[in-house]
């Protein structure tokens, strides 16, 4: 039974992270390898207010969230100048950037969270505070995973809202034909950076709902393969709807590695094979099926 | 126009040069509320370079810009100096200039394509509450009445513009006139004071063009839009008919005729341009032959020279499918069978396929070439079938094809892009534009470059060109008939849309 609780609580980590990746590859039409870089952003946020302030979920998840909004300035700002390949270059170069910084800001023999070893490296942050809201610590399993389900349902919610409303209608349009989106009025730069920044925001929130539930977080949750997943998982899924797509992708995808375990491989081979097997997928909805399970978006 | 009638925009002094070619040079006009004008010039003159200054795509060199739409005067000095470009809000884009009630059309179109034609014509209105991203959770009941308005006025002024019914149709999924007039219906619901027009009636019929030109009147008397238009040489006698002035590029100033003046030059049409053409090849002893073929098209063609008995291109029983739905192949009343289309174009023959706007023309090239696949029948050059090889053995096989669109290599230096295309000789027309890119040149100057690629690499058994005269001057064009004669070793077709007469 924990057992598929911690698969529901990853599910409303990773549909929340999905549906923020959505806004800038589906509703945008920007294809950013970045994306596990704001993850990282809230997680490390919302773990050092925890820790150094010993500030409660609410307010550390609002610190992580705006950490991860003043990091989504340096893709916004490329993102008005840069298209396609070099778009996609740049924000390969953040989440490399940013997982540099994490894996080497630190020093032997200081306390993690100093300045001289902020974020201990490849050992990353422990003993991270599980979530309390108004004084209530949910620290049993079936009470995270039902906190964080009502949290990923208020955050779909919310999501579809905006993506439904004349503003995400005017993304689509900007992801349609910027130059056209333009041509009627629309400040195409502004309108950027509000997207790329909600996304980060929600990213961000996701970083520290896994924070908190995770209570230790290192470099390597957050690494270049992360954010190769995260896109993966909305290319299965499909984008361009404001919850269906990004729902079925992180579903797929977070069942497959659990599927391989009744396999019995060793891990090496089933870690491997994971890889094989989501390659294989995206191979096949490239192919086949390139608007994903349940997008409605067919990208190019 | 009275000289009481407000100024809407003017410029003074406007200069633009690409690398050392000065594309206007001391070019100045003043545009005055409800005019008709009308920009010509020959292929390079640089219309579309002014077109995209006065709409903010492109900055000048020099020279000052004003517009009045807003009812106080709005001037753009160039060069910008340093300081006011720091300023974010300051910038001449293509938005700001929109926002002042400038609005443009594409000679592409440009709708969005994933938005029904309702939404593409919503989000022409400025100031929407809910093109916040947050707005939708604390002002939700006023967007919502904000929404149901916008969608209102959306559909009456589609109804307006005769798309009563379609609003909910996806933009993709609607003919290429209907595309233009949801693009004019945009820019009218943007609020726009001043319209320019990228070559609105290209590539319509004659149906099409009477609809577009229709709706541009309604658009003057009722809106009082002032409305400049870039046209075809075929197409300028249609707008003639409606302009109150005519401006006319040549070696960077604008000189400003009157219609009569124009028309008295004794313009083109295009049936002016074609079929006499094809009358006068037949010559005193010669016969042009007309067949109608299903959907309303109109194949013409005429015999230059005797050949051999076998035509150069025979199309038999020819279906062709877009989903379930047949684009060539006429379906029966009942819709259980559909009849292929068949004809033949003989040896030495040049021949022109008019057909209506939505026949199929694209899709006949691209079966024609083997970029999509025949659901029926059979396509065979001199003789041999080629429905069913690749596109590269067509063409080595001996198919020649020039697209209407995206037909040269934006990247290649025009010299490069000769050479992919296997021209022996640089003819004397192209040697200007050499070491030049592809995509520096004016529109009309790339087709020139194109139809050269096309046509002079190698004798080809059938050559088939779509629109060839798209966008060339009336010296091109004569220019570009001749070639089509003296490189006609097989048989040519040219895919043209449907004529009035």
């Amino acid at each position: 039974m924990n057992y598929l609780l911690h698969l529901l609580i990853f599910l409303d980590i990773y549909v929340i992270v999905a549906l923020s990746l959505n806004v800038i590859v589906g509703y945008v039409g920007l294809l950013t390898l970045a994306h596990a870089a704001y993850f990282a952003m809230g997680g490390y946020a919302y773990a050092l207010v925890s820790l150094l302030l010993g500030w409660e979920f609410v307010p550390a998840a609002i610190a992580a969230i705006l950490f991860a909004v003043a990091l989504s300035f340096a893709l916004s700002l490329a993102s008005w100048r840069l298209k396609g390949d070099f778009f996609v270059l740049f924000s390969l170069a953040v989440q490399v950037a940013v997982y540099t910084v994490l894996w080497n800001w630190r020093k032997s023999g200081a306390q993690p969270g100093t300045w001289e070893n902020l974020t201990n490296g490849a050992d990353g942050l422990n003993a991270i505070a599980k979530p309390e809201v108004f004084g209530y610590k949910f620290t049993a399993i079936d009470e995270t995973a039902v906190l964080f389900t009502v949290v990923m349902i208020v955050v779909a919610l919310a999501t579809r809202l905006m993506l439904t409303s004349p503003w995400g209608r005017m993304l689509k349009a900007i992801r349609d034909d910027e130059l056209a989106a333009r041509g009627l009025g629309k400040d195409v730069r502004v309108v950027k950076m509000q997207a790329i920044g909600v996304a980060a925001a929600l990213a961000g929130f996701a970083g520290s709902m896994f924070a908190s539930y995770m209570a230790f977080i290192n470099p390597m949750s957050f690494d270049l393969n992360q954010s190769i997943m995260l896109l993966s998982m909305i290319i299965v899924g499909g984008v361009g709807n404001a919850f269906i797509g990004p729902f079925f992708g992180a579903l797929i995808l977070i069942a497959i590695p659990e599927a391989l375990r009744f396999l019995d491989l060793p891990l090496v081979v089933a870690a491997e094979l994971r890889l094989m097997v989501y390659g294989l997928l995206l191979i096949v909805m490239m192919r086949w099926r390139p608007q994903g399970v349940a997008g409605s978006y067919r990208m190019e | 126009m009275s000289a009481f009638t407000p100024t809407v925009m003017s410029a003074a002094g406007l200069h633009k040069r690409f690398g050392g070619q000065i594309i206007l040079n001391e070019t100045a006009f003043e545009m005055r509320q409800g005019e008709v004008v009308l920009l010509r010039g020959a292929n390079g003159a640089g219309k579309t370079t002014l077109l995209n200054i006065l709409t903010g795509n492109l900055e000048p060199d020099a020279g000052a810009i004003s517009l009045y739409t807003t009812g106080r005067e709005e001037c753009f000095q160039f060069p910008r100096s340093w300081a006011r470009n720091l300023n974010f809000m300051d910038h001449f884009t293509p938005e700001r200039i929109a926002r002042e009630g400038v609005s443009r059309s594409w000679q592409d179109i440009r709708l969005f394509p994933t938005h029904t034609l309702r939404d593409n014509v919503a989000l022409a209105i400025q100031n929407q509450t809910g093109e916040s991203p947050f707005a939708v959770f604390y002002k939700r009941g006023q967007i919502r009445a904000e929404e149901a308005k916008i969608a209102k006025d959306a559909d009456a002024l589609l109804a307006q513009f005769g798309l009563g019914g379609r609003e909910l149709s996806s933009a993709d999924m609607v003919s290429l006139g209907q595309s233009k007039r949801v693009a004019i219906a945009r820019s009218v619901l943007a609020g726009a004071k001043i319209l320019f027009l990228d070559e609105p009636l290209a590539a319509l019929d004659s149906r099409g063009i009477d609809d577009v030109m229709g709706l541009l009147r309604r658009v003057v008397d009722e809106h009082k839009v002032t409305v400049v238009v870039v046209e075809h040489v075929f197409n300028i006698p249609r707008v003639l008919d409606m302009a109150t002035t005519v401006w006319t590029i040549a070696n960077g100033r604008i000189q400003i005729e009157t219609p009569a003046a124009v028309g008295a030059q004794g313009l083109p049409t295009e049936s002016d341009g074609v079929r006499p053409w094809l009358r006068q090849l037949a010559g005193s002893g010669g016969q042009v032959v007309e067949r109608q073929l299903p959907g309303g098209a109109l194949l013409s063609h005429v015999a230059l020279k005797p050949g051999a008995a076998e035509p150069a291109l025979d199309v038999k029983d020819l279906v062709v499918r877009r989903g379930r739905r047949p684009v060539i192949g006429t379906p029966s009343a009942d819709g259980q069978e559909v009849a292929g289309l068949s004809f033949a174009l003989p040896q030495g023959s040049i021949g022109v396929l008019q057909a209506p706007n939505g026949w199929g023309k694209t899709t006949f090239l691209e079966a024609l070439s083997g970029v999509i696949p025949i659901a029926r029948g059979s396509i065979a050059i001199d003789g041999k079938a080629v429905h069913d090889r690749p596109t590269w053995d067509r063409i080595g096989r001996g198919l020649g094809i020039l697209q209407s669109r995206d037909n040269v290599f934006p990247n290649l230096l025009v010299d490069e892009a000769i050479k992919l295309a296997g021209v022996p000789e640089v003819p004397e027309h192209i040697k200007p534009f050499l070491g030049r890119r592809v995509a520096a040149l004016s529109g009309g100057e790339r087709q020139n470059v194109a139809a050269v690629c096309a046509l002079y690499a190698r004798p080809n058994a059938v050559n088939v060109l779509d629109e060839p005269f798209g966008m060339l001057d009336a010296k091109a064009i004569g220019r570009l008939q001749s070639e089509i004669v003296a490189r006609n070793s097989g048989a040519t077709l040219m895919l043209l849309p449907a004529a009035s007469n």
